[in-house]
């Protein structure tokens, strides 16, 4: 049996984030930009009669797009980012070997202005490692059947299957 | 369900941007639909209810010439501040009310104000924007005017008398 160390992220995924993180800022930035000029334009077209209605649709068009904006850059944008660092950081440092027998539990872990995680136990005959993964990674390491793990500052960066 | 986890979680922001989008607009559209006293005329009726905006806009479509807006307001607009009250171009007052404003009113033409509407017939001046009470209305220009010598107080006050 042949032992595969598979990496927590591939260079597709690592792409795949950074055109997520990329695209999304210039999708929010072009419907911020397009309300700014529908309610600048809405301004600019207001007479005596129609002030108040424009204004209300000013303040709707500029409201629900900032929303989204802010909907976008808190929830998809930022964490996309935090993820993207945190993975470069797992592919780029130093790696220590975890073996033994690998649970992730459902401690979830929020680090500020970092990623969310899970708690990864690796437990051995004398002692337990406590460890972190990426909740969106998560999944796929519980259902993985790891026999090692790979970690970088307390986070598993990558791990080993048997094959 | 994660969408609206995620909303509540960050629930003050969005609240936050409504207010300061309200704000902000505001604003600007106060600054878009106002202008300096020497380009608009301001009439105040003592009213129990008046369609300012359409008033306005009606007597917007004839303006003496150097205007750029016409302003309709109840006398309500300036509970907070009597600053551009007492610079209000025309003003349109209760008889019951005359004699707390005439010290500070021109009339039109001749002594004391034109009678604008008369409770005893239910006839007046632009019934179809102003809903006079049960009393007699006269209307006065204001004593700080600006346009008391360019004249576009006494014409606009000569459209309103003219309105329907």
């Amino acid at each position: 049996m042949d032992a595969e160390i598979i990496e927590l992220y591939s260079d597709a995924d690592m792409e795949r984030m950074r055109r997520r993180v990329r695209n999304g800022r210039r999708a929010l930035l072009a419907l911020a930009a397009a309300a700014l000029a529908v309610c600048t334009g809405l301004a600019l077209a207001a007479n005596t009669l129609t002030a108040q209605r424009m204004e209300l649709a000013a303040v709707a068009v500029s409201t629900l797009a900032g929303w989204i904006v802010i909907y976008g850059l808190l929830f998809v944008v930022a964490p996309t980012g935090r993820e993207l660092a945190h993975a470069g950081m797992l592919r780029d440092e130093e790696r220590q070997k975890a073996e033994g027998t690998i649970t992730v539990t459902g401690e979830r872990v929020i680090i500020r202005r970092s990623i969310a995680a899970r708690r990864v136990e690796v437990r051995r005959e004398d002692e337990t490692v406590r460890l972190l993964v990426c909740e969106s990674r998560a999944k796929a390491l519980a259902a993985a059947g790891a026999t090692a793990v790979y970690t970088c500052h307390g986070y598993v960066a990558a791990y080993q299957v048997t094959v | 369900m994660r969408v609206l986890k995620n909303i509540f979680s960050q629930l003050h922001t969005f609240v936050l941007w409504l207010l300061a989008s309200v704000l902000f607009w505001g604003w600007i559209f106060t600054f878009v639909t106002d202008t300096v006293p020497a380009k608009k005329v301001t009439v105040y009726c003592r009213v129990p209810a008046v369609e300012d905006t359409a008033m306005a806009a009606a007597l917007e479509e004839d303006m003496p010439e150097g205007l750029r807006m016409v302003q309709v307001h109840t006398f309500d607009y300036v509970m907070f501040g009597t600053d551009a009250f007492d610079r209000g171009d025309i003003f349109i007052v209760p008889a019951s009310e005359d004699a707390d404003f005439v010290k500070d009113l021109l009339p039109l033409e001749g002594e004391g104000g034109t009678k604008v509407y008369d409770a005893a017939t239910g006839e007046g001046a632009a019934t179809e924007y102003i809903r006079y009470g049960d009393e007699d209305y006269y209307m006065y220009l204001g004593s700080a005017s600006v346009h008391l010598d360019d004249g576009a107080a006494l014409a606009v006050a000569r459209q309103i008398l003219a309105m329907e």
